[in-house]
């Protein structure tokens, strides 16, 4: 299995058809004073468009891109898929002993999250472990080829991210992950964990209330415990996602074809689809006009077009369980970070079933896209978790992550 | 007194131009292999739309086909705390001397379109069966009418604004036909209008709620029974398989819609291939094997696309009623407070989205007639209007249970 190293180039003609289309846009009405109540406003829209069209150069930031991630891709054969042509950024630390890291992304995100937490998580310190960082491009998203067939579901993701570890050379490893990122590292940790997969650590651990019939227990614990500030504005902020904000998953996980066309053909609706989630879903992040650009460019450009992507709803409503029961918790060690803005924040006494957690920590800033808001307090968990002092030291043997 | 306007479309040429120009760039997805209709509308179909909608199919043709065949007009209402809006409709008199007044009432996503092929059925006169003075009109935000510009146009504006468009026109009393949202407008229709001014109303999108022990202990039991012997009735059980099967796996659309319709509306307004597949998946999967011509859809989708207000406009309805909420929406099949004293009809079409027990819609309603078809599905006035026509005929002909309903216009020549 080859590996071949890999720049971002897209052609002229891909730049000039979003051109085109840019210059041909045409701008749905708004309500007045309609603020963010009925979707991304037409004010931040019209202004986007604007950018993108004039004064906004890909050229640039696919430069940037290229020099801070070392990209690859490689064929990586999938049961029952065949071979996918797999695009990934690996960096190693200058740490021989560093810890080999998986990151995966979920959506409406992709390999470029990795970003600011790679240069953290390689750094080389006495006072914290470094790891070896590789980041999947999952799938239908970036640079990678998008299934073909059918019944691409976690365990087809899941082997594809321990495929890649393997063919690395990285025979046992940690991995990190929010959003699908979180329910496919599960996966990874059930099927590979212990012998591979040696610990897991989530921003999205994302739980229900325990059951009564299957774990009496923790049930009781949950209905007796008090909920904290943070857990009360926690379930707020759940109830506020679900009741007004899963439409996307609706029909992302019924009818992704339908949408798809939609979002391969118009710029300013793949730019809305998508923005709406980058504020809605962050904690104030002071969002910059081009780095919205890039991340909605990543998509139009990518390899396999921007409805691939959605179709991962689709396979995992139909054939995974979105709160697996307590029996099906993997059973290697798992650190979780809660962030106040994630879209889903369950009380800790409704995640305890989730995993074998050894490690918990509480932040009083960040939400969904914790890697790229606040990256430091990201890096800042995964360190704890897993260096000297740790709970999840040395859980790859020989390799500790200090010099 | 608001003032009529007769109204021809007449799309400029610069936005068929701008159509054109985008149907030349348009960039497809890819597709799954032997996906079919699973994941959504098939990359053939659309391709193949696409294709003619570019080169073949003529506007032009079919929009004085339109104006030929319906009789269209504009007029301000004014709507309370919403402003002055100017509606658009079709307005077709019957040569019936007392023809009963009816009011045609879309939902999305449909239009006045809808109403073309039980127009000229509904306004035949004829000694033989009642007929009808038609007006279908576009709710706001859909066809030719102005979209509302504020927030808040719920159930009551667009109710408002049927019934004061029926009082412009002269039409004191008057009966109502509607299927999906107009099966919820005219509802609420009958609530606030009837039995002053709406005196009948029609549906053929049957709803209905759950019924509860302490009002109807007997449908209450039969639904119970069901549940625990479904195999002994699979008529019932069919019916609810295929309700589940819409709300899993085929209201996607509704929950976005009812929370975050302007980002939808990016996509609806900017591309037209965008907008084919978000509406053909329906036209499709709504219908009973109805065999679309190309041109009949790209007609249907062309008619969204040329909007006055434009496409992100119509989905508007579904957030406001729902109050921005998805858990809210689902609970509008079944009934909010309603006062059941005016006569209501029903035409049950097999291919309806959501097939409920018949005893669920008596709950709180005065039925005077219930039919079932063999056939036919959700856009039952377009797939059947024969069957339609047929039933708005027996309810309101001589004989029928709301035979007379209007004061002098029982829908015939003489009394």
């Amino acid at each position: 299995m080859a590996e071949s190293s890999f720049k971002i180039s897209v052609p002229d003609a891909k730049i000039d058809e979003l051109r085109q289309k840019l210059r041909l846009t045409r701008l749905p009405d708004e309500l007045e004073d309609a603020g963010w109540d009925y979707g991304a406003p037409l004010a931040d829209i019209r202004r986007l468009v604007d950018k993108w069209q004039n004064g906004y150069d890909w050229r640039v930031h696919e430069a940037q891109i290229n020099s801070e991630l070392p990209q690859f891709t490689r064929d990586i054969d999938v049961t029952g898929h065949g071979t996918l042509n797999i695009h990934y950024v690996h960096q190693k630390s200058a740490v021989p002993d560093a810890i080999p890291l998986l990151f995966v992304h979920g959506w409406p995100g992709n390999f470029l999250e990795v970003r600011k937490i790679l240069p953290l998580l390689v750094e080389s310190s006495p006072d914290h472990p470094s790891f070896h960082v590789v980041a999947l491009g999952l799938p239908g998203y970036g640079f990678s080829e998008a299934p073909k067939t059918k019944g691409f579901k976690l365990d087809q993701y899941a082997e594809v991210g321990q495929k890649l570890m393997l063919a690395l050379g990285y025979n046992e490893y940690v991995t990190q992950g929010g959003d699908l990122g979180f329910q496919i590292n599960r996966r990874i940790a059930r099927n590979y964990g212990g012998k591979h997969n040696k610990a897991w650590h989530t921003n999205f651990p994302i739980a229900q209330h325990p059951s009564l019939l299957s774990s009496p227990l923790a049930y009781l614990r949950a209905l007796l415990t008090p909920y904290t500030a943070f857990e009360k504005a926690g379930l707020e902020r759940t109830n506020w996602f679900e009741t007004t904000g899963r439409g996307y998953y609706a029909e992302h996980s019924t009818k992704p074809q339908t949408l798809g066309y939609s979002l391969a053909d118009s710029p300013v609706g793949l730019l809305a689809w998508i923005y709406e989630k980058l504020v809605a879903w962050t904690d104030a992040y002071a969002w910059d006009d081009d780095e919205v650009l890039t991340w909605i460019s990543s998509y139009y450009f990518s390899r396999a077009g921007p409805a691939a992507s959605l179709r991962i709803y689709y396979e995992v409503a139909k054939g995974d369980k979105r709160f697996p029961p307590p029996s099906e918790a993997p059973t290697i060690p798992a650190g979780f970070s809660y962030f106040p803005k994630e879209v889903i924040v369950a009380p800790r006494t409704w995640k305890k079933l989730l995993a074998n957690v050894v490690i918990e920590s509480e932040h009083e800033r960040g939400g969904h896209f914790a890697a790229h808001e606040v990256p430091e307090l990201l890096v800042g968990d995964v360190r704890k978790m897993f260096g000297k002092g740790g709970p999840a030291f040395g859980v790859v043997p020989g390799r500790t992550g200090y010099a | 007194m608001s003032v009529e306007s007769p109204f021809i479309i007449s799309i400029p040429q610069e936005s068929l131009s701008l159509l054109q120009q985008k149907l030349r760039l348009v960039t497809f997805p890819d597709e799954l292999d032997d996906a079919g209709w699973e994941y959504g509308a098939p990359l053939t179909d659309i391709r193949r739309l696409v294709t003619r909608w570019s080169n073949g199919y003529d506007w032009r043709y079919h929009e004085a086909q339109l104006n030929m065949e319906l009789p269209q007009f504009t007029r301000d209402i004014d709507v309370g705390g919403h402003g002055m809006l100017n509606v658009h409709y079709v307005h077709k008199k019957s040569d019936a001397e007392y023809a009963i007044p009816l009011l045609f009432v879309h939902g999305w996503p449909g239009s006045f379109f809808e109403a073309r092929k039980l127009v000229p059925l509904l306004t035949r006169g004829s000694p033989d069966h009642p007929s009808f003075h038609v007006v279908a009109i576009s709710l706001p935000g859909f066809g030719f009418s102005e979209a509302p510009r504020k927030k808040g146009f719920n159930l009551d504006q667009y109710a408002e604004v049927c019934n004061k468009l029926m009082l412009s026109l002269g039409y004191n009393e008057y009966v109502t036909q509607g299927g999906d949202w107009g099966f919820i407008i005219t509802r609420r229709m009958a609530h606030l209008y009837g039995p002053k001014y709406v005196k009948a109303w029609h549906t053929n999108f049957p709803g209905g709620t759950p019924p509860s022990l302490l009002t109807q202990p007997l449908s209450f039991l039969t639904v119970l029974f069901h549940f625990l012997f479904p195999s002994l009735n699979p008529q019932m059980q069919a019916g609810f398989d295929k309700t589940q099967k819409f709300i899993q796996s085929g209201s996607g659309y509704n929950a976005i819609q009812g929370t975050k319709p302007q980002t939808l509306g990016y996509s609806m307004a900017d591309s037209p291939v965008g907008l084919l597949a978000w509406i053909y998946e329906k036209l499709v999967g709504w219908t009973d094997g109805y065999a679309w011509d190309d041109d009949e859809v790209l007609t249907w989708i062309s008619i969204y696309w040329f909007s006055r207000a434009g496409p992100t406009a119509a989905a508007r309805i579904y957030y406001e009623v729902g109050g921005g909420n998805a858990l809210n929406l689902g609970k509008l099949m079944g009934t909010p407070e309603y006062t059941a004293s005016i006569p209501h009809g029903i035409s049950r079409f097999p291919g309806e989205v959501a097939i409920l027990p018949k005893s669920w819609a008596k709950s709180n309603r005065k039925i005077v007639f219930d039919r079932e078809h063999e056939r036919g599905g959700h856009f039952a006035a377009y797939e059947r209007p024969v069957d339609v026509c047929g039933d708005l005929r027996e309810m309101f002909g001589r004989g029928g249970p709301a035979f007379g309903v209007v004061k002098g216009r029982d829908g015939y020549n003489s009394e």
